[in-house]
């Protein structure tokens, strides 16, 4: 099965996010980047169908040459292939310029399947995925799990509210957008980073595509949440204030 | 000159009797080498040590003459074997000579002649030390075959016919100071010594007693520093995978095992039930070797030793620190997880996630950055940028742990009361302690340089750390990758000052529980003790200073969940209860967690728990506090 994964470079969550002057984009210059979790989760779920099914992996990702860092990543966690679509413009691009980008590399590729992550950790917008099955020509489903190979195609696991789920039988070619927590992720290894030296990394610029720049959304100005405190006290006995609490865990924070 | 009793050795042989010996000699030189040639191809057909350094040499010389030559590491950790041990190894040492001279004598190239004044007196002198060493196999035998203490494992057949060819050799030798005549009975003991001999030089390759010949060597060269871990070379070296990747220092110690057994008994793993016995490590190497050879392929860990025992080890040093030929328990350990690790055979969910969050995060924890910067801040912590004298290190666990931050706040109140100047820096990732003991190169390597790269950016000359762990870790391990600062443990930076410090006589008693990384790793072990008896009149533990217990915390176990078997930490401290001791002092933000647990499913009576450094922060005025 030959698979593509769509990553995205995103800020590492710990980082401290300033806006930048102009109010249109974020202050780089203290960042540090990572993989987008949901991305690493399609990464895993696709290393995961090829040792068990055979086939290969592509990693394919779009931005300036700091994501080449992260390709590799893919690589040394046992990717087969990079493909980094050098833009430096990523900010002024909506999901449909990235899409457009993304579905010019991966088309000439043929997939089985493609996978990426249901949103990114940055903006999002959890449509990429989406318009880019579109754009390809292809079926797709969201928000998901687990993925099963079947004789005619594949069993999927899609995440529905409140604890339900719905399964999917699909034909391929496919594409998937998948959600966080489905698998468990693997580390990177010394093994993994020395043989990602010998993988094939191929840099292809936004301008040789030839996907014109004519977004169809401008982004007018990005600000900062407004930061909010606010105390309840949880009246009754230990017992009732516990089980309100667990009740508000659950449905409020969300976090039960 | 006279007084002295004269050996008797048979005047002439005639021509069938050297023959016979001859013979014998042949076979039994030829019952040695089969075994013992191919055990040495083994071990010189292994890799190169990459790091291995003959030079210095001095302290190479000075373990040799204390640990071989006086025995000094046997005597003083098991007093009685020890010393039954070193009397024999004494009369060997003696008897080269008397043994050569015994076998020159049949071909008529004896060179000590009884009745002359140096072989008179050579000769009486190995009389005193063949009394001696008679006795002490005697009671060696006693030991091993009646006593049977557990750490010596299974008995074998081989140990009781040694220690009677032992016995018989300086028996028959002493009797030829009694037999003067008739010449039959002269002869008979000479060829009853010299059976003895030829019996027991084919049997040193086939036992534990290889060691005789074997341990002067792997005490010789080992790499010296203790539980140091060797870099990994080129681009194929990814710890101890396979056979192929043993080198020939581990084959060596491989094959010097004595199995004695002390690095077992003094392992918490052990002793708490698990599955590890880092002698049994040691054997399953040897195993290997004899099985498959130092070219293969076949995996270490398979038939010979385990997966979960190599990740039970808490890397305490124990068993290197006891061992009495120089293996190197802990290389030998980390080397064999940092083959599962870096190929990725290591498949455990703690182990994933710890990985994971250091190679997202910067902390072992998996906690976000800001949480360190908000400790910072409310604390008016300054940040370090080359002017001040001290960068306060503060560690994954006094940054984000609340007990480590307690400790880390504790020694900034000294810090100012001494006037000492310090920062800490703005941006700190994990030392990498326990992803290096784990195994993972590619991330110890990632927080090494990253690390090294702020202490160069931010001009740092000096650091002081509450925890043991980064303190060996930046001070050892980070010169693969780089010159690390110098490094203080807060304990050693307390002693310095401990004059100055408030210090009040209290009847209170104090134990100071050794941790092992600053104790074994480091050997400070009066520092610490100098700023607990501050406060009070410190007692030991029965196992204390070298021979501490650890707290089960070490070589990245704290962040593998629940352990099995009995838990280290429980252990310890009831073992650190039972002294009646009503504060148990720590050193190291680790041990202080484990035995915080530990004590509190104890329940009530338990001995209060602090650091040194709240120790020594007691007492002092309140306006320095925060």
């Amino acid at each position: 099965m030959k698979i593509v994964v769509a990553i995205k470079q995103v800020p590492n969550r710990d980082a401290p996010v300033r806006i930048a002057a102009g109010g249109k984009w974020i202050d780089e210059s203290d960042l540090e980047w990572a993989m987008n979790e949901p991305d690493a989760h399609a990464l895993e779920e696709a290393l995961q169908l090829k040792e068990q099914h055979g086939g290969e992996v592509i990693v394919v990702s779009a931005g300036p040459e700091r994501v080449a860092a992260t390709i590799r990543e893919a690589l040394a966690k046992g990717a087969d292939r990079g493909l980094h679509i050098v833009s430096d413009d990523l900010g002024a691009r909506d999901a449909l310029g990235v899409a457009r980008l993304l579905a010019a590399v991966i088309k000439p590729e043929n997939p089985d399947l493609v996978l990426t992550g249901l949103q990114s950790e940055d903006l999002g917008l959890g449509q990429t995925g989406v318009i880019l099955a579109e754009l390809l020509g292809l079926p797709h489903a969201t928000l998901i799990l687990h993925v099963e190979k079947t004789d005619a195609g594949l069993k999927v696991k899609r995440e529905l509210e409140e604890g339900w789920f719905q399964s999917i039988d699909m034909s391929l070619p496919a594409l998937l957008t998948m959600q966080s927590g489905g698998n468990k992720l693997r580390y990177a290894t010394l093994m993994g980073i020395k043989r990602a030296k010998s993988k094939e990394m191929r840099a292809v610029s936004a301008a040789e595509l030839g996907i014109e720049l004519a977004p169809v959304v401008t982004l007018e100005q990005i600000s900062a949440p407004k930061k909010q405190k606010s105390t309840q006290i949880l009246s009754g006995s230990a017992k009732e204030a516990a089980a309100a609490l667990v009740e508000k865990l659950k449905t409020e924070a969300r976090v039960l | 000159m006279n007084l002295l009793p004269t050996l008797t050795e048979p005047r002439h042989f005639v021509l069938w009797e050297r023959a016979l010996f001859a013979a014998l000699a042949g076979a039994s030189a030829y019952g040695f080498w089969r075994r013992f040639g191919p055990i040495l191809g083994r071990i010189l057909q292994s890799k190169k040590d990459p790091d291995f350094r003959l030079f210095p040499i001095t302290k190479r010389v000075r373990d040799f003459v204390w640990e071989v030559l006086l025995e000094a590491k046997v005597i003083r950790e098991r007093p009685l074997a020890g010393v039954a041990h070193a009397l024999v190894f004494w009369a060997f040492c003696v008897f080269a000579l008397v043994t050569l001279n015994h076998c020159a004598a049949i071909l008529g190239l004896g060179f000590l002649d009884p009745a002359g004044r140096v072989g008179r007196i050579y000769f009486a002198v190995a009389a005193l030390f063949a009394i001696a060493c008679a006795v002490a196999i005697a009671c060696l035998f006693v030991r091993r075959f009646f006593v049977q203490p557990q750490w010596l494992g299974r008995l074998s057949w081989e140990s009781g016919l040694i220690a009677l060819l032992i016995f018989m050799l300086m028996a028959t030798y002493l009797a030829a100071f009694f037999v003067a005549a008739p010449a039959g009975a002269v002869r008979a003991l000479w060829w009853a010594h010299t059976l003895a001999l030829l019996a027991f030089l084919p049997l040193i390759p086939h036992t534990k007693h290889l060691h005789l010949v074997l341990s002067p060597f792997s005490v010789f060269l080992s790499r010296g520093g203790f539980a140091q871990i060797p870099p990994l070379r080129g681009d194929e070296d990814f710890g101890l995978v396979a056979g192929k990747d043993l080198t020939r220092l581990v084959s060596l110690q491989a094959y010097s095992c004595v199995e004695c057994g002390r690095c077992m008994e003094h392992c918490p793993a052990n002793a708490t039930g698990k599955q590890l016995n880092p002698k049994e490590i040691v054997l399953g190497l040897r195993g290997y070797l004899d099985e498959f050879g130092p070219a293969s392929e076949e995996p270490l860990l398979g038939k010979y030793a385990s997966q979960q025992a190599a990740f039970e080890c808490t890397t305490c040093g124990a068993c290197e620190f006891q061992c009495p030929v120089g293996i190197e328990h802990v290389p030998i350990l980390v080397g064999l997880r940092r083959g599962a690790v870096n190929t990725g055979a290591w498949d455990d969910a703690y182990g994933a996630k710890l990985f994971l969050a250091l190679e997202k995060g910067s902390n072992a924890l998996g906690l976000s950055t800001t949480e360190r910067d908000k400790f910072v801040e409310k604390n008016a912590l300054s940040i370090f940028d080359g002017t001040q004298e001290y960068c306060l290190w503060l560690g994954c666990m006094g940054a984000y742990d609340p007990h480590g931050r307690e400790i880390v706040l504790a020694l900034v109140r000294i810090m100012r009361h001494l006037g000492t100047s310090f920062g800490v820096l703005r941006k700190e990732k994990c030392s990498g302690d326990p992803v290096r003991r784990l195994g993972n190169d590619f991330l110890f390597q990632q927080l090494a340089e990253a690390n090294l790269d702020a202490m160069v950016q931010n001009r740092v000359k000096k650091i002081v750390s509450i925890c043991p762990h980064c303190v060996r870790t930046i001070q050892e391990d980070w010169k693969e990758f780089g010159t690390p600062p110098e490094v203080e443990h807060h304990s050693e930076f307390l002693a310095k000052f401990a004059s100055q410090l408030p210090s009040f006589q209290s009847q209170q008693k104090i134990v100071f529980h050794d941790p092992c990384y600053l104790g074994r790793y480091r050997n400070a072990y009066n520092e610490p003790r100098q700023v607990a008896a501050l406060a009070g009149e410190l007692v030991e533990a029965p196992r204390s200073r070298e021979r501490s217990f650890c707290c089960g915390a070490g070589g990245g176990l704290a962040f593998l969940g629940e352990e099995r078997g009995e838990r280290v930490s429980h252990v310890r401290a009831a073992e650190l209860a039972a002294t009646g001791a009503e504060v148990i002092a720590a050193a190291c933000p680790f041990c202080n967690t484990m035995f915080r647990d530990a004590l509190a499913a104890r329940g009530g009576g338990a001995p209060e728990l602090m650091d040194i450094a709240q120790i020594a922060a007691r007492r002092l005025p309140e306006r320095n506090a925060g």
